[in-house]
């Protein structure tokens, strides 16, 4: 009688503990096996690995800048999904819906801010970590792949920014899509058809709203968020981020085995993967035989908890902060409602293709689809044609000094044109001075 | 000896169906998968668009006096009447879409600074081709009839 009320009474006292240890499996870490555990037995600690390199952690290396990328993606998914309970995507009623976020709905201002600002940011920040990886040499073997599901990752950003600059159906968004699609119009044979295809018309109109809108809330960040899921995988597979090959000491597990096969009274069979070259923590390879070959812990990797999960909770911290302090300073801009008869003069695409709209303005099709198309090409191939070892995972490395010059030259080339387009470019696309 | 030949010979057809029936499953995902691609393309494919007509009336000859050239914004037209002859030239930059506007030597793109004559004929800027010149004519009612799907060759006037 007495033990089972004391059991009763215990089962409640022990209540929220059981519930707590029911959810997280271990208590605080206080060992080393307890941090690995820790990373591997959660759900959302799991995507890391358990050890990463000292390198991967430190700031100046990758500046943080593909997390920030998919921290503003995250802040995209999050502001976009309660703006679209406001939003209608009809020519008639798109822009004063813009307007009710202003005045009937409660932080739809800020809300809004911080969907546009991080837009732009994601665009800006996608093509400053490509830079990183390229300037890193960070795109060889064996990631070649990862590059370009990285470029893909690029492009989709581009369309989803560029899909959501048509909803406020404002005189910017309206003429900024007309001169913007216009450009697709130029690709040799299937440019026409593509345009109608997009717009679902011949000119921009209630059809093209509808289009960029189920585009732009459910197509293409599925696609991104596929590719990003895709691209964190491959990161992990290919050995975590790229590092310096002298410290990656790639032929070591390979003479091991070698040594063993070597010493070993009967013939055994020794397989080495190489598909995870940077990473081995304590099964330096797979060795089929009678042995089990266990290596020290790598010197220059940290336990993942608490090192990386501070360093990524920092950078979420800075992504939001900064969102948050340009959406209080900025409002996001909204022109006059749609007129279809009045273009803007001079009528300007978003910036991040006002680039390309400047090359536009002196040949249509070369500006337009030949010389993108052929950056768009040479980056794709790019680590198949760079097959070089030198150089990986180091800034500037003196090995590269080509590649990274040639590199260099067509982004000061493309900032140039964008600086001039946003800048420099007035009425009939005359060239003024913006001061 | 015979036995042999004659296993191998099975064995080698028992493989042959094999192949066969995954060679057919094959044609069958990817032709499934080629008849998904082409059925959504015809599908976001549009048959009929709901914008303006392109096909619209422009009132009557004697509301143009010779010498006028008079852009209709909403239809992206102008309007051009020549002692007894009209035409129409459109509006369109065929550049990247923008309107033009009739100025004095022709016409002006307020976009990218594309220059054309009054014929429509590109004289600066980066337009890549002419501006074109639709179909007009009359119909019963004696009023002038504008075809944008009927685009016909610069300096091809209807007489009125």
């Amino acid at each position: 009688m007495s033990t089972e009320k004391n059991s009763a009474v215990k089962t409640l006292v022990d209540l929220p503990k059981n519930v707590v240890r029911s959810v997280f499996r271990n208590p605080l870490p206080s060992s080393d096996r307890g941090r690995a555990a820790t990373s591997f037995t959660n759900f959302f600690l799991h995507i890391q690995p358990v050890r990463v390199s000292k390198q991967a952690l430190k700031p100046s290396y990758t500046m943080g800048l593909g997390l920030i990328s998919l921290f503003l993606f995250v802040i995209l998914t999050v502001t976009g999904v309660l703006l679209m309970f406001y939003y209608v995507p009809s020519t008639t009623q798109a822009y004063d819906r813009m307007l009710d976020l202003r005045s009937s709905v409660a932080f739809g201002v800020i809300l809004r801010n911080m969907h546009r600002w991080a837009a732009h940011g994601m665009v800006a920040l996608v093509f400053l970590h490509m830079c990183r990886v390229f300037l890193t040499g960070a795109y060889k073997t064996p990631r070649e792949f990862n590059w370009l599901i990285g470029v893909a990752l690029f492009l989709l950003t581009l369309f989803a920014s560029f899909t959501g600059y048509l909803l406020p159906w404002d005189q910017l968004a309206f003429w900024a899509i007309t001169v913007g699609t216009s450009i697709a119009g130029y690709a040799p044979l299937i440019g026409k058809s593509l345009r109608f295809l997009l717009l679902g018309d011949s000119t921009v109109g209630q059809e093209a709203l509808l289009r960029f809108y189920v585009l732009h809330v459910v197509v293409i960040p599925m696609m991104i968020a596929l590719f990003v899921a895709v691209h964190f995988w491959r990161i992990r597979k290919d050995g975590g981020l790229a590092k310096p090959e002298q410290e990656k000491g790639t032929a070591a597990p390979a003479a091991a085995a070698g040594a063993i096969a070597a010493s070993s009274p009967v013939p055994v069979t020794t397989v080495v993967t190489a598909t995870a070259p940077a990473r081995r923590f304590t099964i330096q390879g797979l060795v089929r035989g009678p042995f089990v070959k266990v290596g020290k812990l790598e010197e220059d990797t940290v336990f993942s908890w608490p090192n990386l999960l501070i360093a990524e909770l920092f950078v979420l911290l800075l992504t939001i902060a900064g969102v948050m302090a340009v959406s209080l300073l900025f409002n996001a801009p909204l022109e006059q409602p749609v007129n279809v008869m009045h273009p803007p003069n001079p009528a300007k695409a978003p910036w991040y293709f006002l680039g390309l709209q400047e090359q536009v303005s002196y040949s249509a099709f070369w500006g337009g689809i030949g010389v993108p198309g052929i950056e768009l090409l040479l980056l794709v191939l790019l680590p198949y044609i760079d097959r070089g070892r030198k150089g990986i995972g180091r800034w500037f490395a003196r090995e590269r000094l080509l590649a990274n010059s040639i590199f260099l030259t067509f982004v000061v080339v493309n900032v140039y044109l964008i600086v001039i387009g946003t800048f420099f470019r007035g009425a009939n696309w005359q060239f003024v001075s913006p001061f | 000896m015979e036995a042999a030949t004659k296993t191998v010979e099975s064995g080698a057809k028992e493989m042959r169906r094999r192949d066969f029936l995954a060679w057919l499953s094959g044609i069958g995902v990817a032709g499934s998968a080629l008849a998904g691609v082409f059925s959504t393309f015809f599908f976001m494919k549009p048959r009929v668009t709901f914008g303006q007509p392109n096909r619209f009336l422009i009132g009557r000859p004697e509301d143009y006096p010779s010498g006028a050239r008079v852009a209709i914004d909403a239809k992206r037209v102008c309007i051009v009447r020549d002692g007894n002859r009209v035409a129409a030239i459109s509006t369109t930059c065929t550049h990247l879409g923008c309107i033009v506007a009739p100025s004095a030597t022709g016409f002006q793109c307020p976009c990218h600074g594309s220059q054309f004559d009054v014929d429509g004929n590109v004289t600066g800027g980066p337009a890549p081709k002419p501006l074109a010149w639709y179909g007009v004519s009359l119909t019963p009612s004696g009023e002038l009839e504008v075809d944008k799907d009927n685009e016909i060759d610069t300096g091809n006037y209807l007489n009125v």
